[in-house]
Formats: structure tokens, sequence, C-alpha cells
């Protein structure tokens, strides 16, 4: 049973760490950059979410409001950080990106206060018997079932329409999804888009689930997404996936059979060394 | 010239002499973390000894002089506290300062004033190397150690509990109180049935949720700061797990309140402050506080608040502008502030009782007091 219930914490964070790495990983597919502000608009989805939640009382509306607002801050970034520096070579948008995260936790605690924010009457917060002996809170199967629910939906447009398929063969090869007449512009602006909406509902969740948001809430996520798109293969989404879920289950048992030697952070580290020693393209990544 | 007008240039003339040359301000530093993670208890903090300041200075000041801080923000790191301590003692040429941070700022803060010869007293932070660091440096509120083992009496005596977890924040912090806990653990008939470690940057604790739920311990007890506790406690009753939780002054927040929800209810903690004292200097400042901030008092706010009125308790009774005076009269202060009966050992330690506080309807109130000398003997040497 308590086996059961490590593997399902794991699944739980992992579904977090997939919300957030895939944007990551879009972001890198594409354009090569390391963007690392990501976590600060996970952070401010994290903040939507709340005030939103207090101010209306619809968790869903929340929800929806901040990863619609988070999906423009993220087109914005990407508009007025990004795109002037792609001549640059690529650590010039990383040292960019870093300056932006960092400047954003300060911006966080100017505007919110250094305090925090908490939902006023908590959602979701009871649990229910799955079977015999298995409790699962509302809020953790929510965070399963809208990272599923979302990473489904993305899959079958990636696959099915139009905006999907050049969104693709602007991945594959740029230059030739250009001269085939797609708009290169338009997909980064849809990449930006849905990366920064998903790290919106992640810190929705988040939030959800610590009943807090912090200016600094972001800080762990900003090199642990990081660690997972390395894992998985940089770019790669299947990989990302695998790795998100594969980190989420060893830290959740690693934390309490190692966690006396080795700091959850660390295990993170240590998988990713392990991993990079046998197959340094990572776990699914191309050769 | 007549014998008048000889009067009036005489009076004029000694008015010159006898009008002072602007009151000199006594000067303070306060190096506390306005930025960075440690900026919700910094800016109480500040709040807190920014309250002592005002009160002293509308109060008529130190023997006339008014008392005037100087702040830094420290981040709670120590590498900024090192060349704070520096511009202090050097550009602004504090008489002394106060710590309004954490251990590890504090802690590396501490060598240099006590190079320097400038007292130091640190306001809320625990580590037990910090007074170490010399005779000019003391400590106004419990070194963990001591209020880990006023935890363990807490559980094994006064709540007569058997059979506890211990979670433990691995910072300096969480360590030493868990060190504190289980080295009285066994005199109080408490058997410590396992311990986890987290680390300041966890919200999630569900691994170790399922794993304490599984364990089926009598009580709880789980070191932290109210935005680790809050999430953790809250995590704790979702799981289904009833029995107590036992806290520290880290959780001493109304923060921890409102982020743990109805989760919280039934909470205890060791700490400084007494919501329900009926000590005069413990209910002003609480008043005060909440009527200057807008917000609910808490222990860091307190524990500033009472490193400053120690040391304006020590200005006006050394007098003097000499820093080893001042060190003297610091050693030998005996005041009762807003955190208790405050008295100092030879190592610059505090000696007061322990308040134990537990959460009802929403607020912080008292439940019961430690005042047993022996146990909560601090570090002498």
């Amino acid at each position: 049973m308590l086996y059961l219930e490590l593997l399902f914490q794991g699944i739980v964070q992992g579904s977090i760490y997939a919300l957030i790495a895939l944007g990551l990983t879009l972001v890198y597919g594409l354009l090569r950059i390391l963007h690392v502000a990501h976590a600060a608009l996970f952070t401010l989805g994290g903040y939507l979410g709340v005030l939103i939640t207090n101010a209306t009382g619809s968790l869903g509306l929340a929800m929806a409001v901040s990863m619609v607002v988070v999906g423009f801050v993220g087109i914005g970034v990407y508009k007025f950080a990004y795109e002037p520096l792609l001549s640059k070579p690529p650590f010039i948008a990383l040292i960019a990106s870093i300056a932006l995260f960092i400047a954003s936790e300060e911006i966080f605690r100017i505007v919110f206060g250094p305090y925090g924010l908490s939902y006023l009457n908590p959602p979701l917060q009871g649990s229910f018997e799955l079977f015999e002996g298995f409790y699962l809170k509302y809020g953790e199967a929510l965070v399963i079932g809208v990272s599923v629910l979302m990473l489904s939906i993305l899959g079958w447009l990636s696959m099915n329409t139009r905006m999907g398929v050049s969104w693709r063969a602007t991945v594959l090869d740029p230059d030739m999804a250009r001269a085939f007449g797609v708009n290169i512009q338009n997909v980064r602006y849809l990449n930006f888009f849905v990366g920064s909406a998903l790290a919106a509902a992640a810190g929705v969740l988040v939030a959800l689930l610590n009943n807090l948001v912090e200016p600094t809430m972001g800080s762990v996520p900003s090199y642990k997404a990081l660690a997972i798109i390395v894992l998985g293969g940089l770019g790669s989404i299947r990989g990302t996936l695998v790795a998100s879920m594969s980190l989420g289950i060893i830290e959740s048992f690693g934390t309490i059979y190692l966690g006396h030697f080795l700091d959850r952070d660390a295990l993170a580290f240590g998988f990713l060394i392990l991993v990079l020693m046998f197959r340094p393209q990572g776990l699914l990544g191309a050769k | 010239m007549t014998i008048k007008s000889k009067l009036v240039i005489a009076a004029i003339g000694l008015s010159f002499l006898s009008t002072p040359v602007l009151a000199e301000n006594i000067k303070v530093g306060f190096n506390v973390p306005l930025t960075g993670f440690a900026a919700s208890d910094g800016k109480s903090a500040r709040n807190g000894a920014e309250l002592a300041v005002e009160q002293i200075n509308s109060a008529g000041g130190i023997n006339g002089d008014k008392l005037e801080l100087v702040i830094y923000d420290d981040q709670a790191s120590p590498k900024e506290a090192v060349p704070i301590a520096q511009k202090l003692i050097e550009k602004d040429g504090v008489i002394a300062a106060v710590s309004g941070s954490y251990s590890g700022s504090t802690r590396a803060a501490a060598g240099i004033f006590q190079e320097a010869g400038v007292p130091y007293i640190s306001a809320f932070a625990i580590h037990p190397e910090i007074t170490r660091a010399g005779n000019f440096v003391f400590r106004t509120s419990f070194v963990g150690e001591v209020q880990g083992r006023a935890g363990a009496k807490l559980v094994g005596e006064t709540l007569g509990l058997k059979r506890a977890v211990i979670i433990t924040l691995k910072n300096d912090f969480g360590k030493s109180l868990a060190a504190g806990f289980k080295e009285a653990a066994a005199k109080f008939g408490v058997e410590v049935a396992a311990e986890y470690e987290y680390s300041i940057k966890d919200r999630q604790f569900g691994p170790i949720v399922s794993k304490v739920k599984s364990d089926k311990p009598d009580v709880i007890y789980a070191s932290g700061y109210f935005f680790t506790a809050g999430p953790l406690v809250s995590q704790l009753r979702a799981a289904g797990i009833t029995v107590p939780v036992i806290g520290q002054e880290g959780y001493d927040s109304q923060k921890f309140i409102d982020i743990a929800g109805p989760a919280s209810e039934g909470t205890i903690i060791t700490t400084s402050l007494d919501r329900d004292s009926s000590v005069a200097e413990t209910k002003d400042f609480i008043a005060a506080f909440e009527k200057r901030s807008g917000q609910k008092s808490d222990m860091v706010a307190a524990s500033a608040h009472t490193a400053i009125k120690v040391l304006a308790a020590a200005l006006k009774s050394s007098g003097s502008k000499d820093r080893a005076a001042l060190r003297d009269a610091i050693a030998a202060t005996k005041i009762t502030a807003s955190t208790g009966e405050i008295s100092f050992n030879d190592l610059g330690e505090v000696q007061k009782s322990v308040q134990v506080q537990i959460v009802k309807d929403g607020n912080w109130h008292h439940h019961s007091v430690i005042d047993d000398a022996e146990l909560l003997a601090p570090p002498s040497k």
C-alpha cells in the first residue's frame, strides 16, 4: 500500500513537471534557446489563479483566464526578449532569460508582497476512497486529469490540424518550412503561447496543492525543468514526458529511502548524470 | 551702554551657548532580508524594529538623543552580510547592531562585529555558533537545541504522547531543533519512530506524508517556517492524519494559519510570543504592532522589537558612547520585553521561558509555558 501511494505521489509530481518542462522543450526544439524565464510564467500563472479564484470563486475560470493571459505574456517574452537576440549566439538569449527570471522574482515581491498568497476558500481539499484503504485527494486527481487532458489535446492538434503540421515542419527544418509557405513568425508565437499556457496551468495546480503562491515558487522548476529536458533528450517531447514521470517517481521513493544521504533536488541531477553517462543523447533523444 | 542693554547682550550670548548643536542621533545597524526567499520574515522584523525605535524616541529617546536605525538588506545571505557589517562599522559608524535575519547571514556578520568590538544582538537567528564569535555578540532568542528540548518536554510530559515521528527541515534551524528534541526525548519517555528530512524549497510533501501515515505515530514533531509548515500541515491533514503536530517559532505567523486554513486548528508550537499574555509589554507590543503595520504580530517582529529594546536599555544605563561600556551594559541587562523576561548568561545567550501556543478558531492562543531553568539552560561556552 505504501509503495502504491509513493508511486501515485510520484505520478502527481511527474505530471506537474511534465506541464512545466513541455513549454521549455517546445522553445528549445524551435529556437535552441534555454528558456529559464519559463519558470517565471509558471509563478505568474499561480498568482493569477489564486487572485482570480479569490475574486470570483471559480477555479475553472481562474485556470482558463490564467492560461490565456500567461500565454500572451509568453508571446511578449519572445517578442521583446528573444526575437531581438535571435541572430546572436544562443548563450546571449540564455543570459537575457536568466536576468528576466531573477528580475521577475523581485517584481512579484513588489507587486504582490513578500508574504505570498493563499486561496481564501481552498477548493478541492477533500479526498475520496479509490479502493479499499487508498485515498485520493481531489486536488491530486485534478493534477493528473488536467495533465493528461491537456497533453492529449495538444498531441491531437499537432497531428490533425494545419497549424499543428506547420509547427512540426518548422521544428524539423525551418528553412524548408518557410519555403513551403509556412509563416514562421506565427509558429513561434503559437509555440510560446502553448508552452506558457501549460506552465500557467501547472502554476494554478501547484498553488492548489500547496495553498500558497510566493515570489520564489519558480526557483526549483527553473533548474529542474532544465534537467528534465536534458534528460529527455533536448527538444524531444516524448522524452520530456518520460523524463518528467521517471523523475517524479524517483524523487517520491528517493525522498523516503535516500532522504538522509541525498537531497530531493540532488536526486534529479544524480539521475541526470547517470543517464548521460550511458545515453549522452538523453532518454529518447536522437543521436 | 546701559546696564539693561548689557544684560540683553549677555542673555543673547548665553542663549547661543546653551543651544544644543542639533541633538546627535545614535545610529544602530540593522541587517534584515528585504528581498529573496526570506523577505516575508524580513518585512515583519523590520516593522518590529521600527516600532521599537518609534516607541523609544517618542518616550524621550536615549537620555535625550534620538535612536536611528541604519537598515540594509542582507537577503539572508552570508555573502551579503559580510560587506554590510563592514559598511555599518566603517561608513555608518554605528554604536551597535541588531540582526533581524537568519542564521547564515548573522553568523557571517557576527565575526566582523566581534573583531571591530561593536556589540551585535541576534534577534531570532538560532545557530549555536553565533554567540561563540565572542563576547560582543548576544542573542535574545533561544538556540535551536533549547527549543527542541522544550518540544520534547511538551510532547512527553505536557501532552503525554509517546511515539513521535520527526520531520526535519534540512538547514541549521531544523537540524538543531531535531537534535535538541532527540537529546531530551528519552528523558520524557518519547520514542522517536522515524525521522524524515526536507529542503527549504520543498512545498509538496506527498511521499513523506504517505510514509508518516504508515508509521502510525502518536505525534509529529515537524520543524519549518510558516511557508513550508503551512503546506506540510495541510497535506498531513488532507491525507487523514489526525495526530497532533508540534511546531516551533518558525510557524509563528498568521500566514501559517492562512495557508493551512482549517487544517491548522490544534497545531501546537514552542515560541517566544504569548498572544494571550497579561504582561503589559507584550500586550502593548501586540496592539501597537497591529495598529502600525495593519497585520497580526508574529515571532520575528516581537524578537526584533525585543532586541532593539534590550539595546536601548543598555544604551541608557551605560550613558556613554563607548562600545566596551555598552557591551558590559548589555551583558548586565535585565528587562521585561515583548518576548518575556530577558537576561543573558556568560556566553550572551538569553535566559527566558518558552511560550507554547496553539491554533484555535483561526488565531494563535496560549497553551502553556515551559519554565524549567535546567532544561532550558542555553550553552554557556
